[in-house]
């Protein structure tokens, strides 16, 4: 690999550039789908249907000043910003994007892709959770302790259902799982899908399970002491999340990039921007559940049939596809 | 009834006892009768008690208490069955050492609130109150009783500085004092739900919890109070509309219907059938606009906002109608006394407008019905949470929607008919479970109902133009004397979130009211989070908040 293309992962695709592309559109899509929902018009003014709406937040956000509490652990408080955006980036190199780059493979492509994913994706929740701990405010400290009952509890299902492609493919390298599907396993895989779509919301901490930062309960959950620069960074790992978890969604049960008549970028985009309007679907019909009945929930049901669904993909494997 | 209840107030030394609407009205001679007599009353019936009012009158040196005591039956089987209520006086000595009575808190817990607004604000201690303290009013106007007749609140704003220091003081104090007591180590904790949190609203609830599980509450109210009480008494009888009005935003022709219909008893004065069906309608109309916010953040309490933007953009159709007739969206000052504001040139054309905010909700409503009323995680959350029972209904004095939803037969509107409502068609509205999602059923119920009678409202309006018995443009007001003999009257209305009492008390050739209390339901309410939230988690807070329809203007006025 050599220096030029290496700058150019980085720092243009799948890198920064694409990372803040992606988030000014997944931020003006949500905002423009639930202001329909809710028959409102939304952004409206600055750009054509109020596209540079967001472009001008997250500018503004940035020129806000940085405000550290006097009580909070100023180390602690302020490189989890920086630490944050950074992990939940990195998985964006284990999955394939485009057939343009690296002969259609992933920039790392490696036998462990799904492992790597599951492990980076776990990571993040952590350092949400601290930083909860380093702000040293009541609200906060509840909130990173939400996060950290429901990414435990979140996971199990999550990594289960992650698995099951895997499994039915008998090989961990997104690539060959993505090059291997087809509408018959993509439809066995469907009950695994929607297990980690459901599971995804978790993780995401997306309605109905935006328990840890529920404004109405604990005001802004971990958020709430961080503001300007900080704040912007956090919004940003947050997107740059859900971009790499729909991602990997495509890649390991819809067949990623390859789409009808010919491969493209564009198949992918289109079906993360379907998982993103999913999402603001359930968003805007659904009310939050309780911390208890969440828990209760990933346990006594979804954990199960995630175990279930495994059983189900041996089955299929055996049989249906003849192994 | 009525017999029984006077027989019991008869043993005791009264000065006199009289039938008064819906009241028997009796004044005691000795304090000390108050509480044997107020048990008794108690075994009988009468279980809840509206409010404690006190009026200062200051030419004859003494502070008369009046306590208002409503047998509230929630139970009742036969229209014809009367609620008979209790209206007690006791006079009191002005003088601050000896202005002094039995508290009944320990008998009728709803007078808790009542009572420790009454100590604030006009000094009347309470012997035997389980926590007697000063309340609604902030740390400067402590031990100064701002509603007593010599008060002076021109020389209390000199010192404005001093009075905000001794506000954020006591906020200090509060903190060290939290320190002190709780600390840093284990689980427990005090949380401030409010007054500037996302779904709070102006109040402040001390919330008490060890991990996420509630121990204690404690309301901390009092942040948009404006004395409207007191600043009625500074206005004329007309100009006092504005302030009643502003009790709630949401709800606001009622209030006024409230006000203007006790002003017109003590003139004596009848106002014309035209108005009281513009009453009904403008009422009920209010009551829509209102319940419609309420259905809305009862969702917006477990973070979906999109029912209340539905709901909203259902009100503004509602709103539309307001002002068509008064040219004002939320503050109307629609109604006043001797009858409504504004004549009514083109009737068929308002009532095309009602029409269409009608059709605009029973288009959208099939919509609601399928994806928030029936919502699964919606009936997760709030079905069995944070149940009343018919005895919670009458100890604590929950009212209006919230004792409907538990299957109390409970509605002003029809126990002490107001305005235009006594000839109309009209029956209670009730859900059985009085959990938090029965609270939400009851108001789309309401809404329906509210319809009806609004149609109704208009057939009558229509029948007497045809009969040329209503002229529109001349019946809306009658003629009401500038200057009102001496004289007291209570009424009664049923709000959008409950009942709305108002005690108003003249002097002689009065020019403005001498003093008018204002009972509204939110109070009661409030209080009851203090019982019902120990035991959930915070997430059942704002739910459970949200489904009471606590409105912080009603509550502080």
């Amino acid at each position: 690999m050599s220096v030029g293309s290496m700058l150019f992962y980085i720092f243009v695709f799948p890198g920064l550039l694409f990372l803040l592309l992606w988030t000014f559109f997944v931020f003006y899509f949500a905002r423009k789908t639930l202001a329909y929902l809710h028959k409102r018009v939304g952004p409206h003014y600055n750009g054509p249907a109020g596209s540079l709406q967001t472009v001008w937040d997250i500018f503004k956000l940035l020129t806000k000043e940085s405000i550290t509490p006097k009580s909070a652990d100023p180390y602690l408080f302020n490189i989890i910003p920086i630490i944050t955006p950074i992990i939940a980036a990195l998985p964006v190199i284990l999955i394939p994007w485009t057939p343009l780059i690296n002969d259609g493979r992933a920039i790392l492509d490696t036998e462990y892709g799904v492992l790597g994913l599951v492990v980076l994706i776990g990571v993040e929740p952590f350092l949400l959770f601290l930083t909860g701990f380093g702000s040293n405010n009541k609200y906060s400290f509840l909130g990173g302790m939400r996060i950290l009952a429901q990414m435990l509890s979140m996971e199990a299902p999550f990594f289960l259902a992650a698995l099951s492609p895997a499994l039915l493919f008998g090989t961990m390298n997104l690539y060959e799982i993505m090059q291997n599907s087809t509408w018959l396993t993509s439809l066995i895989l469907l009950p695994g899908a929607i297990i980690y779509i459901i599971a995804m919301l978790g993780i995401l901490e997306q309605p109905p399970f935006n328990i840890p930062d529920a404004e109405q309960e604990i005001v802004y959950g971990f958020y709430t002491e961080y503001a300007g620069t900080n704040y912007t960074l956090l919004k940003f790992a947050e997107f740059t999340e859900i971009l790499v978890v729909s991602a990997a969604a495509v890649v390991l049960f819809f067949g990623g990039y390859r789409g009808l008549f010919f491969d493209s970028f564009w198949w992918l985009f289109l079906k993360v921007a379907l998982i993103a309007l999913i999402i603001v679907a359930i968003r805007a019909s659904n009310p939050r559940l309780r911390l208890d009945q969440m828990l209760k929930f990933c346990w006594s049901w979804l954990t199960p049939l995630a175990v279930l669904n495994l059983v189900w993909i041996i089955f299929a494997r055996l049989y249906l596809l003849g192994a | 009834m009525r017999e029984k209840l006077k027989e019991i107030i008869g043993r005791y030394d009264v000065e006199y006892i009289e039938d008064y609407r819906s009241w028997v009205k009796a004044k005691l001679k000795n304090k000390e009768d108050l509480l044997p007599l107020i048990k008794e009353l108690k075994k009988a019936g009468v279980k809840s008690c509206s409010t404690v009012s006190p009026t200062d009158f200051i030419d004859e040196n003494r502070i008369e208490v009046n306590y208002f005591l409503e047998n509230l039956n929630p139970t009742k089987s036969s229209k014809e069955e009367e609620k008979v209520n209790v209206w007690l006086k006791v006079d009191l000595d002005r003088d601050l050492q000896n202005c002094e009575i039995d508290s009944i808190t320990p008998i009728m817990p709803s007078a808790n609130y009542h009572e420790l607004e009454a100590y604030s604000t006009f000094g009347v201690k309470f012997r035997g109150h389980p926590n007697l303290r000063y309340f609604l009013i902030s740390r400067d106007y402590y031990g100064k009783f701002p509603f007593r007749k010599d008060f002076d609140f021109k020389e209390h704003e000199k010192n404005l500085i001093e009075n905000i220091n001794a506000i954020t003081d006591e906020f200090l104090e509060e903190f060290e004092e939290h320190e002190k007591t709780i600390g840093h180590e284990g689980s427990r904790t005090v949380l401030h739900w409010g007054p500037t949190h996302p779904a709070s609203g102006p109040i402040r609830l001390k919330v008490f919890t060890n991990g996420e599980i509630i121990e204690k509450v404690e309301p901390d109210i009092g942040y948009v109070w404006r004395a409207l009480e007191n600043l009625v008494e500074r206005k004329d009888f007309i100009g006092a509309i504005v302030a009643v009005e502003r009790i709630c935003f949401m709800d606001n022709p009622n209030p006024m219907i409230c006000y203007s219909e006790a002003v017109e008893e003590i003139a004596g004065k009848e106002i014309t059938p035209f108005a009281k069906y513009m009453r009904v309608i403008l009422g009920e109309t209010g009551r829509i606009a209102s319940h419609l916010i309420s259905m809305g953040s009862f969702f917006g309490t477990m973070g979906l906002q999109t029912f209340l933007m539905w709901c909203l953009d259902v009100r503004e159709y509602f709103l539309d109608v307001l002002e068509d007739y008064s040219g004002a969206r939320i503050a109307t000052s629609c109604i006043e006394p001797g009858g409504v504001r504004y004549p009514l040139p083109d009737p068929e054309a308002w009532f095309n407008e009602i029409d269409k905010a009608i059709k605009k909700w029973e288009k959208v409503k099939p919509d609601i019905e399928d994806i928030f009323l029936k919502n699964p995680l919606m009936t997760k959350r709030a079905k069995n949470t944070g149940v009343f029972t018919l005895e919670d209904v009458e100890e604590y004095f929950l009212a209006g929607p919230v004792a409907r939803a538990s299957g109390a037969k409970i509605d002003v509107r029809i126990d002490e008919p107001y305005a235009g409502y006594a000839d109309l068609e009209m029956d209670y509205v009730t859900c059985e479970n009085g959990d938090a999602r029965d609270r939400l059923y009851i108001i789309v119920k309401e809404v329906d109902q509210s319809i009806g009678l609004i149609k109704q409202a208009i057939e009558k309006i229509r029948e007497g133009i045809e009969k040329g018995e209503m002229n529109p443009s001349k019946d809306h007001l009658i003629k009401m004397p500038k200057k009102l003999p001496a004289g007291e009257s209570v009424r009664r209305i049923e709000w959008a979130r409950g009942e709305i009492l108002m005690h108003l008390v003249t002097q002689d050739k009065a020019t403005s009211p001498y003093r008018l209390k204002i009972k509204t339901p939110s109070v009661n309410h409030t209080m009851m989070l203090e019982n019902l939230l120990p035991g959930h988690t915070l997430s059942d807070i704002p739910l459970l908040y949200g489904s009471m329809h606590i409105c912080q203007g009603d509550l502080d006025r």
